[in-house]
């Protein structure tokens, strides 16, 4: 049980975060989530109180550091602490993906301030909290295009190596505390942004559900030795590493 | 006793910009080491306060968030629309929809109503010839209304100040649970690279919250004594334990900010670990939390400078400001720091 566990997911109104949301709401943490989209987000929380689950539903871009700054604030308002911030925000950027020779410019800088500035943003500003206390577990949501090259995946690909890079910069740097951050590659997943991303996709998928307890075990006592690392959950959980 | 320090503090040494916009680090800025036994002064920067620091020593730091508690509303009196654009200082929450406030504005009255945004409005529900305060009420409350204030307001900033720097501006790196309405300005240089430092030499950090009222009521007819002030605070029971254990290691306390001072003292003379305090320290009061403190350069007329009397002899603090104004050390909130130990 995560009683008393005070949980942030970025990008909780659907796919892999509405999936987190519901997952550790079950097992009764305190959840603080944010969304852009405001009707989506009013679903999730509805869903989630008639659960029985304490949530903070913020409606905040977590790349905008006025949402960032009063998202966090009004949690630690209202809970008094963040124990483990999940960075799942992000956007795909043009779909179908052109080559990096034909991206546009803005749309390029975009999905860069989205995918890799904001979850800077965000863990900076949740940071402190668990510095003071020395306690925390951060995790951030990588891809498979953020770790290997490949052709039209633009700039969600190079957004996902910045991610991984902030990731092990700043394991790196909190080697000497007890606060965790690790990033996780969910694998491709039957998402609306994977049907963006792979159109007309043809083969099956894994449901963001079916791979929520990587995530359980990260923030448990059992996963409490894994820091700095990059897990592939689909991989981690047919191994049975969680078990 | 009170005493009213004489000083004249020329206006180049305020500091009218953070020290990261004044091509320094964060932890960059000057540092004078004051000894309270013998006067003596140090002159060096504020990233080598480890080296005044032994393994075992208790630093406390005050992790208050600032918000942006300074307001715009459209005043009316009944359907009656009277002025536009009304600054409104939050000064304290005193309960889900009440908090005392202070505008400006002559000629407030009881019921007047302030229009915020299509989403908030607040009433006045408490006007006194005795009191800067004005008691407003707003028609949200708690997280619905913090909301709003994030949404609308902007960090309080005073005369000094010359360009709109942003709320994170007026952030220390610690602070974390938002309250305050100005920043606990005495946290400011610390940098969690130093603080890692300070960590890896064994000097322990431990936090308290003192959410922070308004230190200028913008007129000087109201008389700014810290027992008129009342501030919440919140120390942690492990905290008066762990300065207890530091002590009787022989090692020191050393407070980040007169905050601190307040917070703690508060919490070990009445037993309460929080609640609000009114706290008032001048050279009589006896300090049994903190051997030294870290603090900013304060004004003549600063009631900071009566606490740090209690810590230091008069004659040598006023040795230290004279000195502090030859080597032209920077005033407020974005200046240089003192130790005093």
């Amino acid at each position: 049980m995560l009683k008393d566990q005070v949980v942030m997911i970025t990008g909780a109104s659907k796919g892999l975060g509405r999936a987190l949301a519901m997952a550790f709401g079950e097992k009764g943490a305190k959840l603080a989530i944010c969304a852009r989209g405001q009707e989506k987000l009013r679903k999730v929380e509805k869903e989630l109180r008639n659960m029985g689950v304490q949530v903070l539903a913020v409606q905040a871009d977590a790349s905008n550091p006025f949402d960032i700054e009063r998202f966090v604030s009004i949690t630690e308002k209202e809970f008094g602490k963040i124990d483990v911030l999940i960075n799942n925000a992000s956007v795909l950027g043009p779909s179908p993906m052109p080559i990096l020779a034909d991206y546009p410019a803005d749309e390029f800088l975009n999905v860069l301030r989205v995918n890799a500035f904001g979850p800077f943003l965000v863990t900076k500003r949740v940071l402190p909290g668990m510095l003071l206390r020395n306690e925390g577990t951060i995790i951030n949501i990588t891809s498979e295009a953020g770790h290997i090259g490949y052709e039209g995946w633009g700039a969600y690909g190079v957004s996902k190596f910045a991610l991984e890079g902030l990731t092990e910069i700043w394991a790196e740097e909190l080697a000497n505390t007890n606060i965790r951050m690790n990033m996780v590659d969910p694998g491709e997943m039957d998402t609306e942004m994977h049907q963006l991303a792979v159109i007309d996709c043809d083969y099956p998928l894994a449901k963001p559900e079916e791979i929520v307890d990587v995530f359980l075990y990260l923030v448990s006592k059992e996963g409490a030795h894994i820091h700095g690392q990059r897990i592939e959950a689909q991989k981690f959980l047919k191994r049975g590493e969680n078990q | 006793m009170r005493t009213t320090y004489t000083f004249q503090l020329p206006k180049e040494l305020n500091a009218t910009c953070p020290p990261e916009k004044r091509g320094l680090r964060r932890d960059g800025v000057k540092l004078m080491v004051l000894n309270k036994q013998t006067g003596a002064i140090d002159h060096d920067c504020f990233y080598n306060l480890d080296q005044y620091l032994n393994k075992g020593d208790l630093l406390i730091v005050n992790n208050s968030r600032t918000i942006p508690a300074l307001l715009k509303a459209d005043w009316y009196r009944g359907q009656k629309f009277l002025k536009m654009n009304c600054e409104i200082r939050l000064a304290r929450q005193l309960n889900e929809r009440e908090w005392d406030v202070i505008i400006p504005q002559e000629g407030i009255q009881f019921g007047d109503i302030f229009h915020f945004s299509n989403n908030v409005i607040g009433k006045v529900t408490k006007v006194s010839e005795h009191s800067p305060f004005k008691r407003m009420e707003f028609t949200l409350g708690g997280v619905q209304l913090l909301h709003e204030i994030y949404k609308l307001g902007e960090p309080i900033r005073y005369e000094y100040i010359h360009q709109p720097y942003l709320l994170e501006d007026y952030q220390t790196v610690f602070g974390s649970i938002p309250g305050s309405m100005e920043m606990p300005s005495a946290g400011r240089a610390f940098t969690w690279e130093l603080l890692e430092k300070l960590k890896r030499k064994g000097v322990q950090v431990a936090s308290i919250i003192l959410h922070t009222g308004l230190s200028y009521y913008l007129d000087d007819k109201w008389d700014h004594s810290p027992s008129l002030q009342f501030e919440e605070f919140v120390v942690p029971p492990n905290v008066i334990k762990q300065i207890q254990e530091t002590k009787n290691k022989g090692n020191k306390v050393i407070a980040v900010g007169t905050t601190v001072i307040r917070a703690v003292e508060t919490a070990i003379h009445t037993g309460k670990y929080s609640g609000w305090t009114n706290l008032y320290i001048d050279r009589d009061f006896k300090i049994i939390s903190a051997d030294g403190i870290i603090t900013g350069f304060h004004e003549p007329e600063a009631s900071h400078l009566h606490l740090l009397s209690s810590f230091v002899p008069e004659s040598f603090l006023m040795k230290a400001y004279e000195e502090a104004i030859k080597h032209e050390y920077y005033w407020h909130e974005f200046g240089d720091m003192n130790l005093i130990i």
